[in-house]
């Protein structure tokens, strides 16, 4: 009868699959760990307040916030588009804004690299003083290009999260579609908005294959923090190479933070 | 006031089919239907949500089919309120002022007021998702009325709510309709409803209104076999209602009908379940309050259950089992009695 009852209590299933989540949870604050503690504190401080550091970090941030404001830009009124409205082929554009989750960044970059570099339009581009080869355009332009799927994902589903009657009663009360989608819809996907935004911001910064064959790896002109990371340490300066690193977990970690905070209602 | 004519809109899952429909000035008009009936589609037609395939609607003589909600002063109540959830109450009433770029002192009077008459002004600061099911609605429709719309359409807008709230709000919508002498079209599946508010009732189905008239006449002479099992209300008389000491006298075509509930004097809908009507050859000595003479009109067998009509001067139907109907041996044309308690009148 005991033993019955100790059985029960043992779930096999239960204790291997909590010792499996519980082991690979252990891994990864492992890898982190490593990451933080493998250089001397000092030489951590050092080297996050280089000034090649400052440049990377300055680098990053903006290139990854005008990324995200281009995501919201454009990824904002596509996902409406997506949400709201029944369109033929709306199952193809679907799938296609959702490619570039999948394609490697690699193959995104070096597309990129062929549009900007190789066709008439980028060309022409480049010649009104527009260029995105090897500069920090180049960075921007990837980084919308690789992040974009995810705040169409997030803002999609946060518009279809919200009963379009809101918009109705809105028109019925003096809207026009675009005062509805203002006054009403927007503010009630703020919290989409803002994952997805946190989203974007992150990956933006932590971007690196894309913008590797766009924007090139060049030391002072668009060397971003993961670009910094690699640099550093592929010439063996391995300090600088971990305090980039040290940051982009912070980032990392902080924008985990706010999207599960703020962004619970958005799937993606 | 406001005329639909052959108004036709495919949605695929929901859809209109010619509906023709005159709304006159200041008329509480119910429209009733099962689900999927259309009826929400048609309010949201009406309020221009969605341009119709084919038809035309006429608003005080003015040709609004293609125009933009805003530009039509029709507002819309809906059965789950749509309060916007990111502003307080008072935000929400005002909501449509603010479009109307009013100035904000003005506003802050006329949502008071509306606040006021609809008892929610001690709620004014308060988010939507704070407040209880009846004071969403009250909001709502608080932040529809303030408009001053020409029309004012209701979805469903008591089918959330509890029973006793349901019924404070279906005073206040009368009282509203009352007050404002406002043009009110209001979309429920429940008849109550339609005998405490109609001045008119349209029947929904598939799409199409089948039939429009006043409630009495609608329910009373329904004129296909869907509405007569849709409605399925039997005994339904409309007659004028005097109160005296909790209990009310219902004249209806020279019948006194005892009900023992009260809702004070005027004209009323009174209904008795047909299984709660006794029938016998002799009067019965009882507490019973009603006893009428009457004759079979119409034996109707239904398998389980056999339905008697029975002209009293006004025709009340009732039910038997077929073991009782077996004893009593009813023909058509024979004399009988009927008997039911003041307490089986249900008045609206």
């Amino acid at each position: 009868m005991n033993a019955i009852i100790t059985n029960l209590k043992n779930s096999w299933l239960k204790y291997a699959t909590i010792g499996i989540s519980g082991l690979l949870a252990a891994f990864i604050v492992t890898l982190l760990v490593l990451v933080v503690t493998r250089p001397t504190l000092e030489g951590l401080i050092t080297s996050i307040t280089s000034s090649e550091i400052h440049f990377a970090i300055m680098l990053s941030l903006v290139t990854a916030l005008v990324s995200t404001v281009l995501c919201i830009v454009i990824g904002v009124p596509a996902a409406y588009a997506l949400a709201r409205y029944s369109f033929r082929g709306k199952n193809v554009v679907n799938a296609v804004l959702d490619m570039p989750l999948a394609l490697p960044p690699l193959v995104a970059g070096l597309g990129l690299l062929l549009l900007f570099g190789t066709t008439g339009f980028g060309l022409g581009l480049a010649d009104i003083g527009i260029e995105f080869v090897f500069t920090p355009l180049g960075i921007i332009a990837a980084q919308f290009f690789v992040n974009i799927p995810f705040m169409l994902r997030i803002m999609r589903s946060t518009f279809e999260s919200i009963n379009p009657r809101y918009e109705y009663v809105a028109k019925t009360l003096g809207c026009s579609d675009i005062q509805a989608l203002w006054r009403v819809t927007l503010p009630m996907s703020s919290s989409g908005l803002l994952a997805g935004s946190v989203i974007t911001l992150a990956k933006g910064i932590g971007e690196f294959g894309a913008a590797l064959l766009l924007a090139g790896a060049i030391k002072w002109k668009t060397e971003t923090l993961p670009i910094a990371l690699f640099l550093n340490m592929s010439c063996g300066n391995l300090d600088m190479a971990i305090s980039a690193a040290t940051i982009l977990i912070i980032i990392s970690i902080t924008a985990l933070y706010v999207f599960e905070r703020y962004g619970g209602a958005s799937r993606f | 006031m406001l005329q639909i004519q052959n108004l036709s809109k495919d949605m695929g899952e929901f859809v209109l089919r010619n509906v023709t429909l005159d709304i006159q000035q200041g008329e509480y008009l119910v429209i009733i239907g099962p689900t999927g009936a259309g009826k929400t589609i048609l309010l949201e037609t009406i309020a221009g949500i969605y341009p119709p395939d084919s038809g035309t609607i006429i608003l005080d003589g003015k040709d609004i089919t293609g125009l933009p909600p805003k530009e039509r002063n029709i507002c819309v109540v809906y059965q789950d309120y749509m309060l916007f959830p990111h502003l307080t109450v008072e935000d929400n009433i005002g909501f449509g002022l603010v479009s109307k770029k009013m100035p904000k002192d003005e506003i802050k009077k006329r949502v008071t007021d509306a606040a006021k008459l609809l008892s929610i002004d001690q709620l004014l600061h308060r988010y939507p998702d704070t407040l209880s099911g009846g004071e969403q609605q009250r909001a709502a429709i608080a932040r529809a009325i303030v408009m001053e719309p020409v029309l004012l359409l209701l979805d469903e807008p008591l089918s959330a709510l509890d029973g006793q709230t349901r019924e404070m709000l279906r005073k206040e919508l009368r009282r509203l309709h009352k007050l404002f002498n406002i043009t009110i079209v209001h979309v429920t599946h429940n008849f109550e409803e339609v005998f405490a508010l109609a001045d008119r009732v349209a029947v929904m189905n598939g799409g199409d209104i089948i039939q429009c008239g006043p409630p009495d006449e609608v329910f009373r002479k329904p004129n296909c076999a869907f509405i007569a099992n849709f409605t399925s209300v039997e005994n339904i008389f409309r007659g004028v209602c005097t109160s005296q000491d909790g209990a009310s006298e219902i004249q209806v075509n020279g019948l006194t009908i005892t009900s023992s509930t009260c809702k004070g004097n005027g004209e009323v809908y009174a209904t008795v379940r047909p299984e709660d009507i006794l029938l016998s050859r002799e009067p019965i000595q009882s507490s019973a309050r009603n006893s009428f003479k009457g004759t079979i009109t119409d034996i109707v067998n239904n398998g389980m259950v056999i339905r008697v009509t029975i002209d009293t001067g006004i025709p009340f139907v009732s039910v038997l089992t077929r073991q009782g109907f077996d004893c009593m041996d009813l023909k058509e044309g024979e004399g009988l009695y009927l008997t039911f308690k003041a307490s089986a009148v249900h008045i609206f």
